[in-house]
């Protein structure tokens, strides 16, 4: 047997680069932990960020469209683009541990070491169109997780740690079967190889690939909250502290976009007509279903929620629809949509009380908000400016992204889709309403300040002054940005 | 004064945001001086217009989204130039007679953003940006009815917004469709408007896009039978909010479709002239039958005015130059005699907390200035020759008559029936002996109303006996569209229908 010779060239490692940073961050501050106990948080969350900012500068200077590690690592375009967009908002999420009242889970230093390995899993899920290789991300990312959740350290959030984790233990099946058919049909693992393959053999036996297609859509389904896989999401939400749920609601969604866009981009032109129809439908009833379940729902948080499946509806089309074009609205939107949820479920962390004041049940009913306005006319604004911009009115920033998704639709003749698109967003114009006509037109019902700013602190505050000027000034800087975005979606070849 | 427009629309947001510095007590007089500038800067716009240009002046253009053929785009032409004028001569006004204590800030303060909004729209030349300005219209009026409003004031702002919200997102998808058939025909993508005037269309296409445009424009209008919010609207809003809501948030869906409708899709709009007008003399007849039956003064007006929106439709769709240089007459005097009305309504209101036409009666006696003034906007609203109110009516049906006659003679009803519900208004409110002891002694007009109301009675005379200052420069503009559409149509009806204009026009 001749010894396998690799030389180190080849392997390209400049590629790994950035994940690596992330993974030897989150040793770090395991290490500085055995060495010196008991450090405050201000100390790890600034850590944190700046082994982000080396990873981030690691990624910046990395040739786009090369191979590394064995042909498994594959930095395109939008490895690149959503590798900047989830270190990012790691970067600003993070600093949401550093509220003035004392959170148990902020004090382990585990909290952050974990942060920083599901970043770098997430990486590694973008930045692969190796199906093993996006398997080994995905469950970093997911395993790293689920701990965070269950830090919060209350009953629900231990109920949700264990729903999430169930979930995602059956999702991670069905992306192995998933993969384990496309391997036994192709005999690679690898998407563009798989792609190769089957368009060769003229998708026979169709019905295996579409077994196969259909474990891949259930598995990115769960991951991506698609329904009916969305279950988990509002009891998650609601049990993981504000700062998570709104990290939950991007940063791996986003992920999931991209395994989504690279597995279903050859199928959608394949022209296999059925799994179009079913990604449309599924597109349809995402947005419609949870658009409508959270005109009834009672508590913010779980509103949002809702909300973010239904934004994961809207941006799922773009995928479905599989132009350039609208590949590009995907990360313009997801963009637009970061900062604005980032505000949002910021406001929500800030306002967090440790005992339930308003409600035996929920942490956040409308009914807390009540004349916010009259008490706190800066929050109120800022919180009814993330509505408005979630809500699609222009010119905050997600109606961009919005006009931008329905105008590839139209422009690739889906007018019906755009029609449902339009609908949709009327529908959900009502419950972000009806937080804005809690905190402007109805009145107090406690005029003690410190009840809503009890958890309020500096860089707290700095974090929603900065997606406030984003939501609202997007209109100047949406051009740049999507020049930017089309032009390294192009390259990638999507 | 090449920014002048730019100026116009932004003034009012700056001087907003400057305004929560501004303290409480003085805040409706640095509000006043606000809407004075910014209605003088109007004024300097129409001075320095040039009458005899019918196509777009004072043009601003800077890229916004430039691959995707979005651009800050505005201008004004002689259609516009008296809606943007009405905009903020209505808000000027509107803030004088202001007479809310509760939050009056917050109340100034949205009422500057409520300009802005106005004001862009009418100026916008992109079809993003009337978007932009024509959604971002509905926030500030959300929160002026659902916060000063009466008693069921949320419901009837959320219904508000709804219905507007969901009308133009079906517009925004027909935009968006537009856009890509610019594409196809041109290889570049635009939502300039002026570059959709030009578009020809199949008319398939026309015909599906003016349906989607028109459900938009429709429901602000509000045409039957969508019409269903506005008197929620009108009869929960504060006296401001319904004195916005009529002189000018109404006139945008008219507006729209002088703007978009007419020019983009000429052939459709011949086509469904038939149409449009029996919903329009729907409108017409059917609300000031319910005029008639109101027990409340507010909803008197409020029904008018969708009554006379009716008429001002029937002008639009005449597709000749009186039918459409009176509607849009029509829009302003509308606009000035209706806000005037619900001013005058909400004098009342704040003297006597009620509205109901029962509890009145004899005012006359009390109060005569206030029973002058309302007299003279009751002739104008019911359209008296010498009234503003005439002018435009007259036109407009006019116009329409040379469509069918029995159009005309079914909007003139208008008139007739106008005269019916006002006068039995006016009669139950003013004549008669004084029945209620609490009207004995309500005061007559302090010098605030009297002010806002003169100037608007001023108005309603000067531009009745002379309307030609403001008649001439839209003529202009509105025979440069109709030129454009008679080389626009492709059906053989719409060529008919405006190769009459031309010889017509010819005669002249």
């Amino acid at each position: 047997m001749e010894p396998i010779k690799v030389s180190l060239e080849s392997l390209n490692l400049t590629t790994l680069l950035p994940m690596l940073i992330a993974v030897a961050g989150g040793l770090t501050i395991l290490i500085i932990d055995l060495i010196k106990e008991n450090l405050h948080k201000s100390l790890y969350v600034m850590l944190s960020i700046l082994f982000l900012l080396l990873d981030l500068g690691a990624l910046i200077g990395l040739d786009i469209n090369t191979r590394g590690f064995f042909d498994v690592m594959l930095i395109d375009g939008i490895a690149v683009i959503s590798q900047i967009i989830i270190i990012v908002a790691s970067m600003l999420f993070i600093p949401l541990a550093l509220t003035s009242k004392r959170f148990h889970e902020f004090s382990l230093p585990e909290f952050f070491a974990l942060f920083l390995f599901m970043v770098a899993g997430f990486q590694f899920m973008v930045a692969s169109d190796n199906l093993i290789l996006i398997f080994v991300g995905l469950e970093t990312a997911s395993l790293s997780l689920y701990p965070l959740i269950a830090f919060h350290n209350r009953d629900k959030s231990f109920e949700a740690a264990i729903k999430y984790f169930t979930m995602g233990a059956v999702a991670a099946g069905f992306f192995a079967f998933g993969s384990a058919l496309l391997y036994g049909l192709t005999g690679s693992v690898e998407i563009y190889k798989i792609a190769e393959v089957l368009t060769e053999r003229g998708f026979e036996p169709i019905i295996v690939v579409l077994t196969a297609v259909a474990f891949m859509i259930a598995a990115l389904g769960f991951k991506l909250s698609m329904v009916p896989f969305h279950t988990w999401t509002p009891d998650v939400y609601e049990g993981a502290s504000s700062a998570l749920a709104g990290y939950m609601s991007v940063v791996p969604k986003l992920a999931g976009f991209v395994v989504a866009m690279r597995m279903f981009e050859f199928l959608i032109h394949s022209g296999i007509v059925w799994v179009r129809d079913i990604l449309y439908l599924a597109v349809v009833i995402t947005m419609t279903f949870a658009n409508i379940v959270a005109l009834v729902q009672h508590d913010v948080k779980r509103m949002l929620a809702y909300s973010s499946i239904s934004h994961a509806g809207f941006v799922m089309a773009a995928i479905m629809i599989g132009t350039t074009q609208s590949n590009s609205g995907l990360f313009l939107y997801w963009i637009l949509f970061l900062f604005t949820n980032l505000g949002a479920f910021t406001m929500l962390w800030i306002s967090r009380h440790k005992s339930n004041l308003w409600h035996d049940r929920f942490d956040h009913p409308y009914e807390k908000f009540s004349g916010l306005v009259q008490i706190m006319p800066i929050a109120a604004t800022s919180m009814a400016v993330f509505m408005l911009s979630l809500a699609g009115i222009p010119p905050f920033s997600l109606f961009w992204g919005k006009l931008y998704i329905m105008g590839a639709a139209v422009n690739s003749g889906y007018i019906m889709l755009a029609l449902i698109m339009a609908i949709n967003s009327a529908i959900s114009v009502y419950y972000y309403l009806k937080l804005i006509v809690y905190m402007f037109m109805k009145d107090p019902i406690s005029d003690k300040q410190t009840i809503y700013f009890k958890n309020s602190s500096l860089s707290l505050r700095t974090i929603v002054g900065i997606s406030v000027v984003f939501t609202i000034f997007s209109s100047f800087f949406i051009s740049p940005l999507l020049s930017y975005i089309t032009e390294i979606v192009r390259l990638s070849g999507f | 004064m090449d920014h002048i427009l730019t100026l116009l629309i932004f003034f009012p947001a700056l001087a907003g945001m400057l305004g929560f510095i501004v303290d409480k007590e003085n805040i409706q007089a640095y509000g006043i001086t606000v809407a004075a500038i910014e209605f003088i800067l109007s004024l300097v716009v129409w001075m320095l217009f040039d009458v005899n240009n019918g196509g777009f002046q004072f043009v601003e253009f800077i890229p916004l989204i430039p691959n995707y053929g979005i651009n800050y785009y505005v201008g004004v032409d002689g259609i516009s130039l008296f809606i943007l004028i009405l905009s903020t001569f209505i808000t000027f006004v509107g803030l004088i007679s202001l007479n809310v204590k509760k939050n009056l800030k917050n109340m100034i303060i949205s009422l500057l953003f409520l300009e802005m909004t106005m004001v862009g729209v009418f100026v916008a030349l992109d079809a993003i940006v009337f978007y932009v300005f024509w959604e971002l219209s509905l926030v500030p009026m959300l929160y002026i009815i659902g916060y000063w409003g009466s008693e069921k004031r949320i419901y009837a702002a959320i219904k508000f917004f709804l219905y507007t919200f969901f009308g133009s997102l079906i517009m925004l998808v027909g935009m968006l469709f537009l856009a890509y058939l610019y594409y196809l025909a041109t290889g570049t993508i635009s939502f300039s408007i002026p570059d959709w005037h030009r578009l020809i269309l199949p008319y398939e296409y026309q015909f599906w896009l003016f349906l989607a445009f028109f459900l938009g424009m429709a429901i602000k209008v509000p045409m039957f039978p969508f019409h269903t919010w506005l008197p929620y609207a009108h009869g929960q809003a504060p006296t401001i909010g319904s004195v916005i809501l009529a002189a000018v948030l109404l006139k945008m869906g008219t507006y729209g479709f002088v703007r978009f409708s007419l020019p983009i899709f000429p052939d459709a709009s011949v086509a469904l002239i038939s149409p449009i007008a029996f919903l329009a003399i729907i409108m017409v007849i059917y609300t000031a039958m319910v005029a008639y039956a109101q027990e409340d003064l507010k909803q008197v007006i409020a029904y008018s005015s969708i009554s006379h929106m009716g008429v001002i439709v029937l002008g639009t769709f005449a597709m000749n130059i009186e039918g459409i240089a009176g509607s849009i007459f029509l829009m302003i005097s509308h606009g000035i005699v209706s806000g005037a009305l619900f001013m005058l309504v909400g004098n009342i209101y704040d003297r006597r907390h009620t509205k109901l036409l029962k509890e009145f009666g004899g005012l006359a006696q009390v109060m005569p200035k206030y029973a002058l003034l309302f007299g003279i906007m009751l002739m104008a609203s019911v359209g008296l020759p010498l009234t503003i109110g005439f002018v435009g009516e007259f036109l407009s049906l006019m116009g329409i008559y040379k469509i069918s006659s029995a159009y005309a003679f079914l909007g003139g009803l208008s008139i007739v029936l106008g005269a019916a519900y006002m006068l039995r208004a006016y009669k139950l409110t003013f004549f008669g002996p004084i029945t209620n002891e609490k009207n004995k002694n309500l005061p007559d007009l302090n010098w605030k109303e009297l002010t806002s109301l003169a100037s608007l009675a001023l108005v309603v005379i000067w531009l009745g006996v002379n309307p030609n200052p403001i008649l001439k420069p839209i003529n202009k503009s509105v025979e440069n569209m109709l030129d454009l559409m008679e080389k626009k149509a492709i059906t053989q009806k719409a060529k008919e229908v405006f190769s009459h204009n031309r010889v017509e026009m010819e005669a002249r």
